[in-house]
């Protein structure tokens, strides 16, 4: 693989790491504190990439090309590498998550994922502050799922929450659920809850539906188990869009 | 892809440009197509995941690739050799801990560990530096503490244990190796004109060689989270020492560059502690990619001793670190 080449990969992965950090695309696949590194390590490629193919274009006579040649030159004792001295062809897979972002750009983790969670889980169970005054209170779910289970809901006896999620379809009907992530998508965790009570004739939203629940706990769903899945009682629940940063 | 990568191999300087120019059309073109087809949820969640490790590597992967590049460039080779000591078992635990101090990650390592006994430094020193520096740099110190939260644990077990085998294989080394196993390596032609233009070489040389094997382990990673069933990995992980072979053998097949392998070794949340550390010990050392580094380097008689021998120190020094300081 030649230097240009080498240059030109390294000057879409720089883009693509720009454009999916400059917006909030990124945030489907990693934590917010992310952003700035993203934005410095997409700009720094750009910036090697775009030096590399100025090298080619201006002057092919200096010391920096004899590697096309290396190859064919395999035979030679003592310099045997595997591949070619400019660049491995596996230098090639860098193209498909610059594609696969450009083009798909994947969507955030949903009810798929969630479904194959057996668990219940909260990165850390932890003992929470105490609510703060006035309701409903805003939570994540994975705080309520941690206060309802780990803290057997007594921080939120006679209190009313508003938790945001999406619709996880099971067998008896849905679960409001979201994910967590630690670092990436790649290790992220589900925090369900059970509603109850829901309004009459309301219909099971499509799987993936996100909404914003207003209600209060009720005992039942079990406790200190990763596998207890908490009660939410419903009085209102309202469709919304998905949120600019899915994760809790 | 494949029809691109045979016409550079045989073709003219440009046509690696062109068919990278080709290819981005075509994808362009046939970007409503694909994003038709792309509609199956565990095609998607696979897809997400995938780009997800990249995304959440590629900052580590870019200032490893810089600070290499910057020793590679602005720090001369003869300084490293002489500050090691004459005696050579001494030797390897001091290029061990050297170790520490240059970052980078192992596709990195295993020419300069080939530049260092090209200088002269001893075989037994380079190649436990080559073990150690990708294994416990602090790029990849930090990124397992950012992995693990809560578990600082994990970062000193890693440090040991990985230190513990990097210098255990120098001295081995030492007592068995034979100079006829090794072939003497050269990274000549990443010298440019100045130093700003070798370092700027090296570090666009090193990012696409690690680059293009992160995207082998992400999608590895990928497919295996998306297509094992959860029940099946429930079970590798309920017996201890399965569950740490297991680990051990993923690391050597997924082949993550170091700086990026804590994130994974973190998602796979069923195994036990001493078997993720497993995965980050064994993983800088011994994986797919460097076994063939280290043939192309070093040469074929020194890579199907050497990387057998790694992974089995690697497992055992796991384990024990392991069950000292993760229970």
């Amino acid at each position: 693989m030649s230097r240009e080449l080498q240059g030109g990969i390294l000057m879409l992965v720089g883009i693509v790491t720009l454009r999916v950090s400059w917006g909030t695309t990124y945030l489907n696949y990693v934590k917010e504190g992310m952003r700035p590194w993203l934005l410095l390590s997409g700009a720094v490629l750009l910036v090697l990439g775009l030096l590399a193919v100025i090298d080619a274009v201006r002057g092919r006579g200096d010391e920096d090309d004899p590697q096309d040649s290396e190859g064919e030159s395999e035979g030679e004792p003592g310099d045997g590498h595997v591949h070619a001295h400019g660049g491995p062809r596996t230098a090639w897979l860098l193209l498909l998550p610059v594609f696969t972002l450009f083009v798909v750009a994947p969507p955030a983790l949903g009810a798929y994922s969630a479904s194959r969670d057996v668990t219940n889980s909260v990165a850390a169970p932890q003992l929470l502050p105490p609510l703060p005054p006035g309701d409903p209170v805003p939570m994540y779910l994975s705080d309520y799922v941690t206060r309802a289970v780990w803290e057997k809901g007594v921080s939120l006896e006679g209190r009313t929450v508003t938790v945001t999620g999406f619709v996880l379809p099971t067998q008896q009907g849905w679960q409001l659920a979201r994910l967590q992530i630690l670092c990436c998508a790649a290790d992220a965790f589900t925090s369900k809850a059970q509603p109850t009570n829901l309004p009459a004739g309301f219909a099971r939203p499509p799987a993936d539906t996100w909404v914003t629940v207003t209600g209060h706990w009720v005992p039942g769903g079990g406790t200190e188990s990763g596998t207890a899945i908490p009660l939410l009682e419903v009085e209102s629940i309202v469709e919304i869009e998905q949120p600019v940063n899915p994760y809790d | 892809m494949s029809g691109a990568v045979s016409e550079t191999k045989r073709g003219w300087r440009l046509t690696g440009l062109e068919a990278l120019l080709g290819l981005t059309a075509v994808v362009v073109i046939g970007q409503r197509w694909l994003v038709d087809s792309f509609t199956s949820p565990a095609l998607q969640t696979g897809a997400t995941i995938f780009v997800s490790i990249f995304v959440q590597a590629l900052p580590f992967l870019v200032l490893g690739v810089l600070l290499s590049a910057a020793i590679a460039a602005f720090v001369p080779p003869t300084l490293l050799a002489r500050a090691l000591p004459r005696n050579r078992s001494a030797a390897v635990p001091v290029a061990g801990a050297c170790g520490i101090l240059l970052p980078g990650c192992e596709c990195a390592s295993v020419p300069v560990a080939g530049s260092l006994m090209a200088r002269g430094v001893a075989p037994a020193a380079a190649l436990t530096f080559l073990l150690s520096a990708p294994a416990i740099n602090p790029i990849v110190l930090v990124s397992t503490f950012v992995a693990f939260p809560g578990q600082p644990q994990m970062v000193l077990a890693r440090l040991v244990a990985s230190f513990a085998t990097a210098v255990i294989m120098g001295w081995l080394w030492l007592r068995f190796g034979r100079p006829e196993w090794l072939r003497m390596p050269s990274r000549t032609h990443l010298q440019g004109s100045t130093s700003w233009h070798t370092f700027r070489l090296t570090a666009t040389h090193d990012f696409v060689h690690a680059g293009g094997f992160l995207v082998i382990g992400a999608l590895a990673a990928a497919v295996f989270n998306v297509a094992m069933p959860p029940q099946w990995i429930d079970a590798m992980s309920a017996n201890p020492l399965l569950a740490i072979l297991a680990m051990a053998t993923l690391a050597v097949l997924l082949s993550i560059c170091s700086e990026a392998d804590a994130f994974v070794a973190s998602s796979f949340t069923s195994f036990s502690l001493t078997a993720r550390l497993a995965f980050l010990v064994v993983g800088p050392m011994v994986d797919l990619k460097l076994i063939s580094m280290q043939t192309g380097v070093f040469g074929r008689a020194f890579a199907v001793r050497f990387a057998p021998t790694t992974f089995v120190v690697a497992v055992v020094l796991s384990i024990l670190v392991g069950g000292w300081l993760l229970t």
